[in-house]
């Protein structure tokens, strides 16, 4: 018995100041900072996936005949990327409060701020880029000479030069609608990247309030 | 979280915590991070504890759990675990918890064992009936004492040599 674990154990814990509770100051500090350290992060991925974009854009494009279209697209993500970096630069800038609560509910605040400042932006973004992609589709198609070989099957449907009117209506359409459901779009694709940790951090400032206020 | 709360229904059984999550990390910022967590996790589930185990049970429950699941997390974010059969003198020196030293080695050749063997060791060294730990673990109380056996055989293994 001298030297078993059962006798190494209990005479172990007969010291009682080996068994003194940590104190909990702050409950939730460690939490907090990995939601936001999570935030950063993902922010951080999707900045790396624009630079790889924005770099294969104008080498696909090549290869269909529309560089110049590759290039526009590329500037686009080039502009994102500035100013994604300019948003998350702006992190460091936040009122870390006395508590983790402040902190959180700072930065809960920051962004949503920042995301209503990208649902203007990709009003305007996400139409060009529809745009682009409509231009990359005419230039892959008067490459093959489908333009003409339409005209000549369909002599009855107007054109301006070799484009379609009716191809014409069909982006202009849709490039509306792009303007129209932009926000909406943009919602949701947030939602299909974030989601999870952006209700995490929701779920983390409920359960703190309710710590605080029991 | 009331003060109440803390003093009356986790102070008491703060023992239980800091034994099982000293198991379960290997330094004392980890230790504080899971006995918090526990703490949280014991006051979020006050309401689903239906009395029909004892409350201390119900903390040992929880402990555990948070612990493996707060581990799986850490496991599947790269972090090293040993395995070995030797107990390294580098972990050896970082991981003095207690005063006592032999107390000190037994939670090192611990920290070597599997995440359930930790469990199960845990709480037969806390003089636990095989049939309350197969209660808290949720499992079989058939196959426990087995399992002790192997285990202790394995702690002694491990803690061979390593002191007087």
């Amino acid at each position: 018995m001298e030297n078993s674990i059962e006798s190494i154990w209990k005479k172990g814990f007969l010291h009682e100041t080996s068994l003194v509770a940590p104190k909990i100051n702050d409950l939730y500090n460690q939490k907090s900072k990995h939601v936001v350290d999570r935030v950063k992060r993902m922010f951080r991925i999707n900045q790396i996936v624009i630079v790889m974009m924005s770099v294969l854009m104008p080498a696909i494009h090549y290869f269909v005949d529309a560089l110049w279209q590759g290039i526009t697209a590329s500037g686009l993500m080039l502009i994102t990327l500035w100013y994604n970096d300019r948003i998350i630069r702006s992190i460091k800038t936040l009122d870390q409060g006395a508590t983790s609560f402040d902190y959180l509910q700072a930065f809960d605040r920051w962004l949503n701020d920042v995301l209503l400042k990208a649902e203007r932006i990709v009003r305007i973004s996400y139409p060009l880029y529809m745009l682009i992609a409509f231009s990359t589709i005419g230039s892959a198609w008067n490459k093959q000479g489908l333009p003409l070989k339409l005209q000549q099957r369909f002599p009855h449907f107007l054109s301006i030069d070799t484009i379609s009117v009716v191809a014409l209506i069909v982006a202009g359409l849709t490039t509306l609608l792009m303007v129209l459901f932009s926000a909406r779009i943009y919602r949701w694709e947030v939602r299909l990247m974030y989601g999870r940790v952006f209700d995490k951090l929701k779920d983390t400032i409920a359960e703190m309030e309710k710590l605080r206020h029991e | 979280m009331s003060k109440d709360f803390y003093q009356t229904s986790i102070l008491p059984f703060a023992g239980i915590i800091i034994k099982i999550c000293r198991a379960y990390t290997n330094s004392q910022e980890d230790f504080e991070d899971y006995y918090q967590e526990v703490c949280l996790q014991v006051w979020r589930s006050k309401d689903n504890f239906r009395e029909q185990c004892k409350w201390s049970t119900w903390v040992y429950r929880i402990s555990l759990n948070v612990c493996l699941t707060l581990l799986k997390k850490k496991k599947s974010k790269g972090h090293m675990y040993f395995t070995s059969d030797v107990l390294p003198d580098v972990v050896i020196t970082e991981n003095r918890a207690f005063e006592d030293e032999p107390l000190n080695q037994l939670y090192i050749a611990i920290r070597h064992l599997s995440e359930v063997d930790r469990a199960v060791i845990l709480l037969y060294l806390e003089e636990k009936s095989y049939p309350e730990i197969a209660e808290i673990l949720n499992t079989n109380a058939n196959n426990i004492g087995v399992r002790v056996i192997r285990i202790k055989e394995r702690l002694k293994k491990l803690l061979d040599g390593k002191f007087n």
